[in-house]
């Protein structure tokens, strides 16, 4: 592999690389003005500079030519397919739709820094580098920026105890989440030897497909793999074939293989290698027997064929296997005929071709018989050569550490709280956009590389879910504060983005990111309308944890908002005029298709329970009789079109969702390259 | 011969402060003395030629864990007693766990390293490096040539990553207001338990 530096061929990246560039620059503008005493609201334009960098990566990112150019760059440790290119476009779209409707909601609870608004550019950084990255190393440390960023972010309010307290929070199981992440790589990176997604791919797709051996071109095995591969490859093809013969090329290979084994004392790997060497063996025996039974005539296998099995077994007596003296000695007593030729000769250089006649003239038969007895159909061949239990244990670390992330149920406990505590423009932030970053990464790792071994990590993943289901569905039951609602509303989202993420299909892969999308695009609208609706009350104008009480009057001072409102509640519980509801009834189609059927219930069932807390709140701002309540101030123009665009596209979808779909259908085409 | 003499140098003084630090009764002085014995076991990585893992034992144990430790001993003020009483007393359970540690270390040296069974055969060859003896490129400069070329972007993220945590840390201890939360050294000593609301 020749190393590559930044040059022009990895312009790829120009997007990450303009981010980068012009945060440096948002840096140098942030520090002269905000010495200058004159300026009072610098915040205000570095939200403005902070959407136009947004527009501008993501015109960059539009106008990026996959076509012409390389999708892996920067030595495979960047991956700019689709899939990354797409959802890099939904996070800078989503996120210049957040700044724009946070600005005013800054101004109110008084945070003129034109850090956060930084910060706010690095996390997005970080989630772009994520959505692209092909190695571990780089999602770690894409992770690792954006991870950082949010616990400033949440912590950002000095004044206030709840945003210190959930800043630490967050801190401390970020860490805690990280380190999870970090242990299972290294072990990864210790059973397989590298940390690159492609590598992996190579791996645990092609050459080792989890249970399945796919070995049909043997050519490419002889010429450039491993040894204990060949061997496989030779088993399989001796149990598989249809002659089941041994064919010259198949001779010179194990000839070479006989020549060149060492045998020490107490090598793990050499008694592998036997192991092997006796699998194949009794595979040939068996394959001989059965032309024995089925010809009767010796004279069927050629002079060759016999010379290389004279050989093998020659070997397989000086090898000192417990297992092979173990079928030597059942065949020596039930075999009598045969026993006055073992009390003369030995196993030596002049009698072994006569010896190899014999062996298989009789012999053959008896093994064929301690074979079947041994039922040795049920060999886990794989897990004699390439241990998958360390490499297990690393996925599941990989796992819950995403988990962690992501705030799925068993790993959930800090959301409700610092969703809670955080200021209301950070918790929009990283309720949203952070959760589809997360899920390319997921896909990258699950489909992507370790496709191969998806009986073993689709476990976790359904049990999981359908925690996660449950919990977020009678969590939000009890709750009072709307943000803590809306988080464990996208706990139980995320359990349903789950169930389609371990499908395993390809129709379970375009499910997931059609919900995300939808997810995103109604969180959006959900938060936006939480974060602009302002409460008109000189006495909590720093405090914005609306209680579920405080929209009783919401529908009085603004009809349009609670409408808007309402809808997408609406969508988001999955009723049926709205693409929320496409969306999730793709994810039940999937599950049954994919025959999870007890999930399919289970969170059928739960949906409905989570309805309850989505109409709650419908019924809170329109069948409430109340004579004393607060009112809100009215919204600005620029953002109330901003709403009406995310509420009809809500409308839209379901109308037509031929475009969510197509476009999902195309990157989930795309995943394996 | 110099390197042999060397070795030989660093590893009695390695031996001699790693024993110093437990038989010293000053606390600090003990933790001079591990600061020896790291900055004697690097020198002895550098004889190995592995500068870059000497390096960084420096910068990590001598740099930031040793003086944390020297902080911490100097500002917990601890009183110097007299143990030598004691050490009789402890004599004989302290020499059956070190003889008990030192079968165990000899048990797996013997063990894991085994003679060559090839010697005084044909098939035993000499081992010479070739590499050394055409290109001698130190462990600090391959690694160094690696980061800029082949990690390139994941260097500049992780520069991203410190200027990041140094904005989060300014932004998050500048006092802009007085209604920040801070410490308030009266307040928190005569906290007790009693007027603690409890939740």
């Amino acid at each position: 592999m020749t190393t590559e530096i930044l040059l022009f061929k990895n312009i790829n990246i120009l997007p990450e690389l303009f981010l980068g560039i012009s945060l440096l620059y948002l840096v140098l503008y942030g520090t002269f003005l905000s010495m200058n005493k004159n300026f009072p609201l610098i915040v205000n334009s570095c939200v403005f500079l902070g959407i136009l960098i947004l527009l501008m990566t993501s015109f960059l990112l539009v106008n990026d030519s996959l076509d012409v150019l390389e999708s892996t760059i920067l030595n495979n440790t960047i991956n700019n397919d689709f899939l990354s290119l797409t959802s890099k476009l939904i996070i800078s779209i989503t996120s210049s739709f957040c700044l724009l409707m946070m600005y005013t909601h800054l101004n109110h609870q008084k945070i003129n820094q034109f850090e956060y608004i930084l910060l706010f550019l690095f996390s997005i950084l970080g989630l772009f580098l994520l959505c692209s990255s092909n190695d571990l190393l780089t999602s770690y440390l894409a992770i690792e920026l954006q991870s950082l960023s949010f616990y400033v972010l949440a912590s950002f309010k000095k004044n206030s105890t709840f945003s210190v307290d959930a800043g630490i929070k967050y801190f401390i199981l970020g860490a805690f989440a990280s380190s999870l992440f970090l242990f299972g790589s290294s072990l990864i990176y210790g059973v397989t030897g590298t940390i690159n997604f492609s590598d992996f791919k190579d791996l645990f797709f092609w050459i080792f497909p989890g249970s399945i051996l796919g070995l049909s071109n043997l050519e490419q095995y002889y010429e450039n793999q491993d040894q204990d591969i060949l061997l496989l490859a030779l088993l399989e093809k001796f149990s598989n074939s249809q002659d089941k013969l041994l064919s010259q090329y198949d001779g010179d290979v194990l000839r070479y293989e006989i020549d060149n084994t060492k045998l020490y004392e107490n090598s793990v790997y050499n008694y592998e290698k036997i192991y092997i060497y006796s699998l194949i063996t009794s595979t040939v025996i068996d394959s001989m027997h059965s032309i024995l039974t089925t010809s009767n005539n010796q004279s069927s296998l050629t002079y060759e064929q016999l010379y290389y099995l004279g050989e093998w077994l020659y070997f397989l007596q000086f090898s000192g296997d417990t297992m092979i003296y173990h079928l030597l000695n059942s065949y020596y007593l039930v075999c009598d005929n045969t026993n006055d030729f073992i009390e003369k000769g030995t196993f030596d250089e002049k009698n072994r071709f006569e010896l190899t006649r014999w062996f298989f003239g009789s012999f053959s038969f008896l093994i064929a018989g301690c074979v079947k007895q041994n039922d040795f159909q049920d060999l886990h061949v794989l897990e004699s050569s390439l241990d998958t239990n360390l490499l297990q244990i690393g996925l599941t670390f990989i796992l819950i550490s995403l988990f962690f992330k992501l705030a799925i149920a068993p790993f959930h406990i800090w959301s409700p709280d610092v969703y809670e505590g955080s200021p209301t423009s950070s918790t929009f932030f990283f309720a949203i956009v952070p959760k589809l970053g997360l899920f390319v990464l997921l896909i990258r790792i699950f489909y992507g590389s370790f496709y191969g071994l998806i009986d073993n990590w689709r476990y976790l993943c359904v049990l999981v879910a359908i925690v996660s289901i449950i919990v977020g569905s009678f969590g939000g039951l009890e709750q009072r504060k709307l943000k803590t609602l809306l988080a464990y509303s996208s706990i139980s989202h995320m359990g349903y983005s789950l169930i389609a993420f371990n499908s395993g299909t390809f129709e379970g892969i375009q499910m997931l990111l059609s919900y995300l999308i939808v997810y995103v695009f109604s969180g959006l609208c959900i938060w936006s309308i939480f974060i602009i609706a302002r409460l008109k009350n000189n006495h909590s104008l720093l405090k914005h944890n609306k209680d579920l009480t405080d929209l009783v009057l919401l529908n009085k001072t603004n009809k349009m908002l609670a409408l808007f409102f309402t809808i997408s509640l609406f969508s988001v519980a999955g009723f049926p005029p709205m693409i929320g509801f496409l969306v999730k009834v793709g994810i039940f189609l999937t599950a049954i298709e994919s025959s999870m059927y007890f999930l399919a219930l289970i969170s059928i069932l739960c949906s409905v329970v989570a309805t309850f807390y989505y109409i709650r709140i419908i019924k809170i701002m329109y069948f409430e009789k109340v004579i004393v309540g607060k009112l809100y101030y009215p919204i600005t123009s620029n953002k109330g079109i901003i709403i009406s665009l995310l509420f009809i596209s809500l409308i839209f979808l379901f109308i037509n969702p031929t475009l969510i779909i197509l476009i999902t259908h195309k990157l989930s085409l795309l995943i394996l390259n | 011969m110099i390197i042999n003499f060397l070795f030989y140098f660093f590893s009695f003084i390695l031996i001699l402060s790693s024993l110093m630090v437990i038989v010293v009764q000053n606390a600090v002085h003990s933790v001079l003395f591990l600061v020896l014995s790291f900055i004697s076991s690097a020198s002895l990585l550098f004889l190995l030629e592995c500068e870059f893992v000497a390096l960084l034992f420096i910068m990590i144990y001598v740099g930031a864990i040793a003086v944390l430790f020297l902080f911490v001993v100097m500002m917990l003020d601890v009183k110097t007693l007299t143990v030598k009483k004691d050490i009789l007393k402890y004599f004989p359970f302290g020499s059956f766990i070190g003889i008990i540690f030192l079968t165990e270390i000899f048990l797996v040296v013997s063990d894991t390293f085994k003679t060559n069974p090839y010697i005084g055969s044909s098939l035993f060859n000499y081992y010479t490096n070739w590499l050394d003896k055409v290109d001698s490129l130190t462990e600090l400069e391959s690694i160094g040539q690696l980061l800029y070329t082949h990690y390139v972007l994941q260097f500049l993220i992780a520069g991203n990553i410190l200027l990041l945590s140094v904005i989060g840390a300014v932004s998050l201890t500048i006092n802009t207001s007085h209604t920040a939360k801070k410490q308030i050294i009266f307040k928190q000593l005569s906290r007790t338990y009693k007027n603690v609301l409890i939740v």
